[in-house]
């Protein structure tokens, strides 16, 4: 059995409905949940910590815990805006929970968690004159200090300035391994889930969509939901390629699509003629938008190679791409 | 914010309409005061029925805010929590006391807990509401918590529940979060309600009268003594009930402030 292992878990309240999901989560594995606004990724998070009414079962190793109390279940809860307690300061909001639960060698993991998030000049300040990261800091210390079995983080970086994502990102990583924890964190960023998991799971509307190594993942999207979610472009049916006998579909990245400019040039897998319905200047590259047979083609092509955005040739031109830079879907 | 522009007519005529109703509201209060005389107002002070009329209205309308902190904080808190049937009902329940005619919710405590079956249950407990303090305690309570109650919801609603959810998982069970997270958060809120609450009970006449006129409070004796004897009798009385709650009133506002 896993270590955490969810089955048929659902709920439905204020009409949203969480659908028989099932998860199963190894000991120190970094667990990405990736989904939209809306998606269901708070409310399932919420579940697992018992904070919701569900049906279904959630064990921790043999141990059936949802049956038990949030205050019984162990689980680190980090949410989004952090939630720290306005009626306390720094330090007692990272020792709440020594108040309610023994926690081994108390002082050592309290300095140890201080030290390691850089806590030590913020102690004694209230919770309302701390900076988004600040806050951040102390809702992960207050979480850790309880040393919980498994850590949930919502969103743990949507209210940090964009500048320090990065950085935090890499914090995470190395709390996660020195806490030696089994993290859930939510997030829509698939570029922080690909960074960060070892293995994914897409929610879309209550749903697990799809579960897998981020590779798998966020380069095979199995439905083209999710393909659309994790910002594929170009989806078409691989009908347009002359492959008929699969229905399927593909997916190629406007940057390795190329304007073919004289014939003679044209050495692609696949090339299409198409008219330029629409042409926008972005900083260093174009955005160009081509019909092909009633397909729209997204490209991108840089504004050193072209002038004036191809001004210069009549409405249709020939765009072409290669077979292994196709993801097929 | 400052007035930045004084001269601007619509300042003024902001000003001129607050002058109106601040000299309605402050100056019988300093003519009362004023009016009265140093040399009455401190026989009144050291008149022992007048100094035990307002100790006897300070207490029990205290013990009437403890009672509805004990038991309307739960109230507050369920009704600004939970979504159940009823709601809309119980709450307007709560505000009727706020708008009914203070003689009548006299009537309907002293039918309810006078000499009736429900007033024998809690005398053969040995409380009596008729001409008892715990009679001026319920007609104080029953028209003053709405004030506590309503106060307590609105500050359990500013606490957002994802702060008691944080702290369920990190070990605190509803009880504990209730006295750790929720009341202490909502706090402002509840202290404001409560000094709303118990200031409204002391100033109580018409449901006490009805219930019980001895023992005398402060409201009582003014009455008393203005039926009696008139004005000048009644006046230093009033001035000294309205200056020992403006202090106590003072007093309490201080404390808390110095500890938020």
């Amino acid at each position: 059995m896993s270590y955490l292992s969810i089955k048929h878990l659902s709920n439905s309240v204020a009409g949203f409905s969480l659908k028989d999901i099932d998860l199963d989560i190894e000991k120190g594995e970094y667990f990405v949940l990736l989904g939209q606004s809306g998606a269901g990724k708070t409310r399932l998070l919420e579940a697992i910590a018992g904070l919701y009414k569900s049906s279904g079962t959630i064990f921790y190793k043999k141990d059936e815990i949802s049956k038990k109390n949030p205050e019984h279940r162990d689980i680190g809860f980090v949410y989004q805006d952090f939630a720290l307690f306005p009626n306390m300061n720094v330090e007692e909001n990272i020792v709440f929970a020594g108040r309610y639960r023994e926690v081994e060698k108390k002082e050592e993991h309290f300095r140890d968690i201080v030290d390691f998030l850089d806590l030590q000049n913020l102690l004694e300040r209230s919770i309302s004159d701390l900076s988004g990261g600040e806050k951040q800091r102390i809702a992960i210390a207050r979480a850790i200090y309880a040393k919980p079995k498994i850590l949930l983080l919502d969103e743990p970086l949507s209210a940090i300035d964009p500048t320090f994502r990065n950085s935090i990102m890499k914090k995470l990583k190395e709390i996660h391994r020195r806490y030696d924890l089994t993290t859930i964190h939510v997030t829509h960023n698939f570029r922080e889930a690909s960074y960060l998991a070892d293995k994914i799971a897409i929610i879309m509307d209550g749903s697990i969509e799809q579960i897998g190594s981020p590779d798998e993942v966020l380069n095979h999207p199995k439905t083209i939901e999710i393909a659309k979610f994790l910002g594929f472009k170009n989806i078409f049916s691989t009908a347009l390629l002359d492959q008929e006998e699969k229905v399927n579909y593909f997916s190629i990245d406007p940057n390795l699509i190329h304007v073919v400019k004289a014939e003679s040039n044209n050495c692609f897998d696949y090339s299409f003629k198409g008219n330029i319905e629409e042409c926008m200047g972005i900083t260093d590259h174009f955005k160009l938008f081509v019909n092909v047979n009633e397909n729209q083609f997204f490209i991108k092509i840089p504004k050193r190679d072209y002038e004036n955005c191809l001004s210069g040739v009549n409405n249709f031109i020939t765009i072409g791409f290669n077979e292994k830079d196709i993801a097929y879907l | 914010m400052k007035l930045a522009y004084r001269n601007n007519i619509f300042n003024v005529t902001l000003i001129v309409f607050a002058l109106v109703i601040l000299f309605f509201l402050s100056v019988p209060i300093l003519k009362m005061f004023v009016g009265v005389g140093s040399d009455k107002l401190m026989d009144a002070i050291k008149d022992g029925e007048v100094i035990s009329s307002i100790l006897l209205t300070m207490k029990v309308s205290m013990w009437a805010m403890v009672f509805v902190i004990i038991t309307g904080l739960p109230l507050a808190y369920l009704i600004a929590r939970y979504d159940f049937f009823g709601k809309s009902f119980l709450e307007a329940m709560i505000d009727i006391p706020i708008m009914i005619p203070h003689t009548a919710a006299g009537i309907a405590l002293l039918s309810t807990f006078g000499d009736t079956g429900l007033g024998d249950f809690f005398k053969f407990f040995g409380i009596e509401f008729v001409g008892t303090e715990y009679g001026i305690m319920i007609a104080m309570m029953f028209l003053s918590a709405p004030f506590l109650i309503n106060a307590a919801k609105d500050g359990f609603r500013k606490v957002d529940p994802k702060l008691e959810n944080v702290a369920r998982t990190l070990g605190a069970n509803p009880f504990r979060v209730f006295f750790a997270i929720s009341i202490p958060n909502a706090r402002k809120d509840i202290v404001n309600g409560a000094l709303m609450m118990w200031s409204r009970g002391l100033g109580e006449f018409g449901a006490v009268i009805i219930l019980v006129y001895h023992p005398m409070t402060t409201p009582v004796l003014i009455f008393d003594r203005f039926s009696s004897y008139g004005l000048s009798y009644s006046a230093p009385v009033a001035a000294v009930i309205i200056g020992f709650s403006a202090l106590v009133f003072l007093i309490i506002r201080f404390i808390v402030n110095r500890f938020d």
